[in-house]
């Protein structure tokens, strides 16, 4: 059932612009990584000389977040879209399926969206690295690898909440706001103490443990998850 | 005839609050297998709740459904296998074209691909299907949401105001494909209107809800019997004449100085105009005022012309 339902959500996404979007997002940061190296060469690279592949990639990182942030938000209010736009609930909720797996779903393709894009964010990455001249005897895989997947598991409560609010409401501007809001919160969250799930995604703990931010972020993701289903499969459908 | 049809779906004190106010009160409703149900009412009657509680869409507050002898609340999705639905106004995804949108439905109900194909051309839109459904026409939009209800061989069809909003040309083609299935196909249908003239056409049964109350429920023939209309009769004196009748024991009236008779069949009126002449009335006129079912619905819901 769930593979259905998933195969029916891409199917409508055909023709929207989400994959330009899932695109566009490691783009830019690579793009912006890309100028802010080009112009700084001299200086970047003399700062970061015993590592320059892990100087690249800290300064991918740090743009990465917000555009996490970002993303999530866009991408939930998208994919429920989709389905708010000519309500096309009461159509799909009177068919034979599961309310919850419907659910599901709509999470589980914000995700995969997501998942994709923090996927291309490696390649580009390797890519700026090769034009830096940065060498391709150390290729830094396992360490971009991290960088990029950790912050994806540990930001999951946000994709869980996005798609909640995205889902629930109608009108999209009050799910917008609270995504933009949790990436301007995001951008302070290394001040932030550890049990704010703001921080997670930095990876930045006390105990100095990456895999603490992401157990915690797939917990508390898992939860908000559930909760939302819960909700949904109540509701009345207009 | 229809009381010892088998039940595909009753209801039975059927409730719901919204707001705190009830717009749907102690409804019971039931519909045998092959009916064409129309289900009647003025505008905000509660039409469109009782149907989104019937498909699980809304949780009635009190009360329960059964279709197919099943409960809704225990065999949802059981029930739903065997409906085919369209709330309101279609629903559809303008950014696909026909052929997706049905696809997108499909793969839920898991019935073979080329259903896809039997029901566009059930509906006519097999020259269009290609096309991103945005830009069709409302009338193609309601038909590809009638496609879509088929898509399924739904048992029971459950079709909230399909001919809203479409052209004298639009409905006629609605009635008549809706006309067509259960004969073709075997279906039950429920479809629920603002205005009798569309439905007397098709219906079997019609059940008539007014203020979220069900105040009528017969098979359609019976309403019409109440629009047969009466006879008046224009006469010299009607005094004597209406005294000559009711002594020689003929059910009229006198209204007015209008005489009317309950009588409606020509032998009978015939009897009674030879009467009168006998007795040297002189008999004007012999006219009969007929009813309208747009009426006799208009008293019953008790609302001042529907829109
Ligand atoms: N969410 C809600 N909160 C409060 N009242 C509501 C809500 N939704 C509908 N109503 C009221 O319920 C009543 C019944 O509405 P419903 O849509 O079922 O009517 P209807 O018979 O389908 O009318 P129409 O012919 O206009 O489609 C209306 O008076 C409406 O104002
Ligand atoms: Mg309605």
């Amino acid at each position: 059932m769930m593979l259905r339902i998933m195969s029916v959500e891409f199917l409508k996404l055909r023709r929207k612009l989400v994959w330009l979007l899932v695109l566009l997002g490691p783009l830019g940061v690579v793009a912006l990584q890309a100028v802010n190296f080009g112009l700084r060469y001299d200086y970047l690279t003399k700062q970061y000389a015993d590592d320059l592949w892990g100087g690249l990639i800290d300064n991918v990182s740090m743009l990465m977040l917000p555009t996490l942030f970002i993303g999530l938000t866009i991408l939930a209010s998208m994919t429920a879209g989709i389905d708010h736009q000519m309500n096309t609930w009461k159509q799909t909720l009177a068919l034979p399926v599961n309310r919850a797996s419907i659910f599901a779903g709509k999470f589980a393709v914000t995700a995969i969206l997501l998942l994709c894009s923090s996927t291309l964010l490696v390649p580009f990455t390797l890519l700026l690295g090769f034009l830096l001249d940065f060498g391709f005897e150390e290729l830094p895989l396992a360490d971009l690898a991290m960088t990029v997947y950790y912050p994806f598991l540990a930001i999951m409560p946000f994709i869980a909440l996005q798609v909640w609010l995205s889902v629930a409401m109608h009108n999209q501007a009050l799910p917008l706001t609270v995504g933009i809001i949790g990436m301007i919160a995001g951008m302070f969250a290394s001040q932030f103490p550890d049990w704010m799930p703001w921080k997670w995604p930095s990876l930045i703990n006390d105990r100095d443990m990456p895999l603490y931010s992401v157990g915690a972020g797939l917990t508390l993701g898992l939860i908000v998850m559930l909760l939302g289903m819960c909700q949904f499969v109540r509701k009345d459908v207009r | 005839m229809t009381t010892n049809k088998e039940t595909i779906l009753e209801t039975s004190g059927l409730t719901k609050k919204l707001g705190g106010k009830p717009v749907v009160k102690d409804v019971n409703l039931r519909i045998g297998r092959g009916d064409i149900y129309g289900f009647l009412g003025p505008n905000g009657a509660g039409k469109t709740t009782t149907i989104r509680m019937l498909l699980g869409l809304a949780k009635p507050t009190r009360g329960s459904i059964r279709i197919f002898g099943k409960d809704i609340s225990k065999d949802r999705l059981a029930i739903l296998r065997s409906v085919g639905s369209l709330v309101e106004y279609p629903s559809y995804y303008g950014h696909l074209n026909a052929i997706e949108n049905l696809e997108a439905v499909r793969r839920l109900l898991t019935v073979p691909k080329n259903r896809i194909d039997e029901v566009l051309s059930v509906v006519r839109l097999t020259k269009d299907a290609k096309r991103p459904v945005k830009g069709y026409s409302l009338g193609m939009k309601q038909r590809l949401g009638i496609a879509t209800a088929l898509l399924g061989n739904p048992e029971l069809l459950v079709l909230d105001e399909p001919t809203n909003g479409l052209d004298p040309a639009g409905i006629l083609e609605i009635r008549e494909l809706i006309k067509s299935l259960p004969k073709s196909h075997g279906v039950t249908i429920l479809i629920s209107s603002h205005l009798l003239s569309e439905i007397e056409q098709m219906a079997t049964r019609v059940g008539i809800i007014a203020k979220g109350s069900l105040i009528y429920e017969d098979r359609i023939e019976k309403l019409r019997e109440r629009s047969q209309g009466h006879i008046h009769l224009g006469v010299s004196e009607p005094e004597e004449a209406w005294k000559l009748l009711s002594a020689s024991g003929v059910k009229a009236s006198l209204v007015e100085g209008k005489l009317t008779v309950a009588e409606k069949n020509n032998a009978a009126i015939a009897a009674i105009v030879a009467r009168l002449v006998g007795e040297r009335h002189q008999v004007y006129r012999v006219e009969e005022e007929k009813v309208s079912l747009e009426s006799i619905f208009l008293d019953m819901t008790g609302v001042e012309g529907s829109l």
